[in-house]
């Protein structure tokens, strides 16, 4: 059950951070077209492009956290193996979950502030709905890591 | 409490967590230590909205993940093969400019080296050229070209020092134009030793020469691209987020539309890929915004201009030291970490030393580029042991004298500005 919506949550997953891009694209392109041929300018059409660079972010990282393909340092772990390795694994994917978790919550009282203050991003879009992209990314990833430190212990030397 | 702290989190990211994770908890106990609220972190991060330049960001890369996937490198190596390859130390000289030209447009994420060494390799041994020179040729040809326009690496340093706000007026155009002669100064050096130690190879021909209007007419829906894009960013016709876009388009155009090399159906995967890494930079980008908003709380960059002052005095010295450094970090870390880390604290020291943020900026990059093939760990050492099937201490030995070569580029770069500034300063 858990996996399935797993399995179908990262499908979604995909299909929203590429539609993303493809949004991106086209707006900077109308952007273009709208500046240098009708000689107009839309300030609406400018901030929406710098969130969703934001919202791109997000889904990117969510993703790579789901592959493991963030960006890491690793000297040590080069020369830790078998049940050491595993060990500093588990640790070290609590350790993100954590991290994470409270970023998450700092990010929802950043999104509760701006509820209460109300203003818009732009047109009738509140800039707490465009933040609501870091509460959900980091939720989902501390809760990837959360899974990937179970999973080390489960599958032993894996 | 703040010591253990930091030791705990030094020992997690050796240990492989992911560098966001080990940023964020490094601000995190900053602000934590100054009893201020953890809000201000999701504050910083979503300060990344104010800054309109990383719309390039994106864009570029999914351009440069499209033409790494196309055809691309077989026709740029047939073009410069045909223009170049008659000289003395043609082919190397073609080895060259092909692989700069390419890892401008595609990062020096290692594709230059698979897609482009992989074609190269095979012919500069044909050429007569041995074994270990051609090896060492193409292993250090992959990460050549981070000095030009529109790298990534360049356009990111110049957002990471805008927004730092440090009273030093550039633009990004003006990092493309101080690339120029560094890049320029590299390929020379290079071809020249190439030239002095490789002199009995001659430029053996089977067959005729490859004829330029062959491989231009191969390459004719390609080559506007430079033209626009360069022409436009160098002239400032175009801002660099608009010339991102427009090279995204353009790729998009005339790879899958017009060539056919890559179809509607693989579309969704690359720009999955290309998003996935633009998303891991950003977040270590956005997550840094708030470390270093923590680090000038703490006057952390005015702390290590005093500790670095005790130890050099003149800006030359510090220039060493810093080469010194960023050697070592090059080759542990890759780029974009190595940016976004580094530059808030180095910037700052370099400026009260007197040096240009530009010229620090080609300094820095000029490292970072040596730093992808610094033993024993540099990361396109093993790109090239795992595509050309050679152990990693051959390639040390291989790569070694072009390393030679590119630490005198290096050393020129450093101590003559005007190599870097001597096209934006009148």
């Amino acid at each position: 059950m858990m996996l399935r919506f797993a399995g179908y949550f990262a499908v979604l997953e995909n299909w929203v951070l590429s539609l993303t891009f493809v949004s991106t694209l086209t707006l900077a392109i109308l952007q273009i077209v709208f500046r240098n041929v009708f000689d107009m300018g839309f300030l609406w059409l400018e901030s929406f492009l710098r969130i969703q660079v934001l919202w791109l972010a997000m889904l990117g990282a969510m993703v790579a956290s789901r592959e493991g393909q963030h960006i890491k340092i690793d000297l040590l772990a080069r020369f830790v193996a078998g049940r050491h390795a595993q060990f500093s694994k588990v640790l070290v994917s609590l350790f993100a979950a954590g991290v994470c978790g409270l970023a998450a919550d700092a990010s929802v009282s950043l999104v509760q502030f701006e509820m209460e203050d109300n203003l818009m991003a732009f047109g009738e879009v509140p800039i707490w709905v465009c933040q609501l992209i870091l509460p959900v990314g980091f939720s989902v990833m501390g809760l990837r890591f959360l899974a990937e430190s179970v999973r080390t212990v489960r599958g032993g030397n894996a | 409490m703040g010591g253990l702290g930091s030791a705990l989190i030094a020992v997690f990211a050796l240990m492989g967590a992911p560098l966001f994770i080990v940023i964020l908890a490094a601000a995190m106990l900053g602000f934590y230590g100054s009893e201020i609220p953890l809000t201000v972190i999701a504050i910083e991060m979503y300060r990344i909205v104010e800054t309109p330049m990383l719309l390039a960001l994106p864009l570029f890369t999914f351009a440069g993940y499209i033409l790494a996937e196309s055809g691309l490198s077989t026709r740029l190596v047939r073009l410069t093969e045909a223009a170049l390859g008659w000289l003395p130390g043609g082919l190397a000289l073609v080895a060259f400019v092909t692989c700069a030209f390419f890892t401008a447009f595609t990062g020096a994420s290692g594709v230059t080296i698979v897609a482009i060494g992989a074609l190269l390799y095979p012919a500069l041994q044909q050429g007569g050229y041995s074994e270990r020179f051609s090896l060492g040729l193409v292993t250090t040809s992959g990460s050549l070209g981070l000095l030009l326009a529109p790298s990534l690496p360049l356009i990111l340093y110049g957002v990471l020092v805008q927004q730092m706000d440090l009273g030093v007026e550039f633009t990004i155009q003006d990092l493309f134009l101080a690339g120029l002669m560094p890049a320029l100064l590299m390929i020379v050096l290079l071809t020249l030793y190439t030239v002095v130690t490789q002199g009995r190879v001659a430029p053996v021909r089977d067959g005729p020469r490859p004829s330029i209007r062959k491989a231009l007419w191969a390459m004719r829906w390609e080559l506007p691209l430079p033209v626009v894009v360069l022409g436009g960013i160098y002239s400032g016709f175009f801002a660099v987020s608009e010339a991102a876009a427009i090279t995204a388009l353009f790729v998009l155009v005339v790879e899958v539309g017009i060539y056919r090399e890559i179809t509607f159906k693989e579309l969704p995967r690359i720009t999955r890929d290309a998003m996935v890494m633009v998303g891991g930079i950003l977040l270590i980008l956005a997550v840094s915004l708030a470390f270093t908003n923590f680090l000038v709380d703490a006057e952390v960059p005015q702390w290590l201009f005093e500790q670095v002052q005790r130890v050099v005095e003149s800006p030359l010295a510090f220039l060493l030291l810093l080469n010194i450094i960023l050697l070592a970090l090059g080759a542990i870390l890759d780029i974009f970490s190595a940016l976004i880390i580094m530059i808030p604290l180095i910037v700052p020291v370099a400026l009260q030393f007197g040096i240009h943020p530009v010229h620090l900026g080609i300094i820095f990059l000029a490292n970072m580029q040596i730093g992808y093939f610094t033993p024993p760990v540099g990361m396109n050492l093993f790109i090239a042991s795992y595509r050309f099937k050679k152990p990693v201490s051959e390639l040390y030995r291989a790569t070694l004298p072009f390393m030679a070569v590119l630490m005198v580029a290096l050393g020129l770069i450093t101590y003559i500005p005007w190599l870097s500034l001597g096209l934006i300063i009148d």
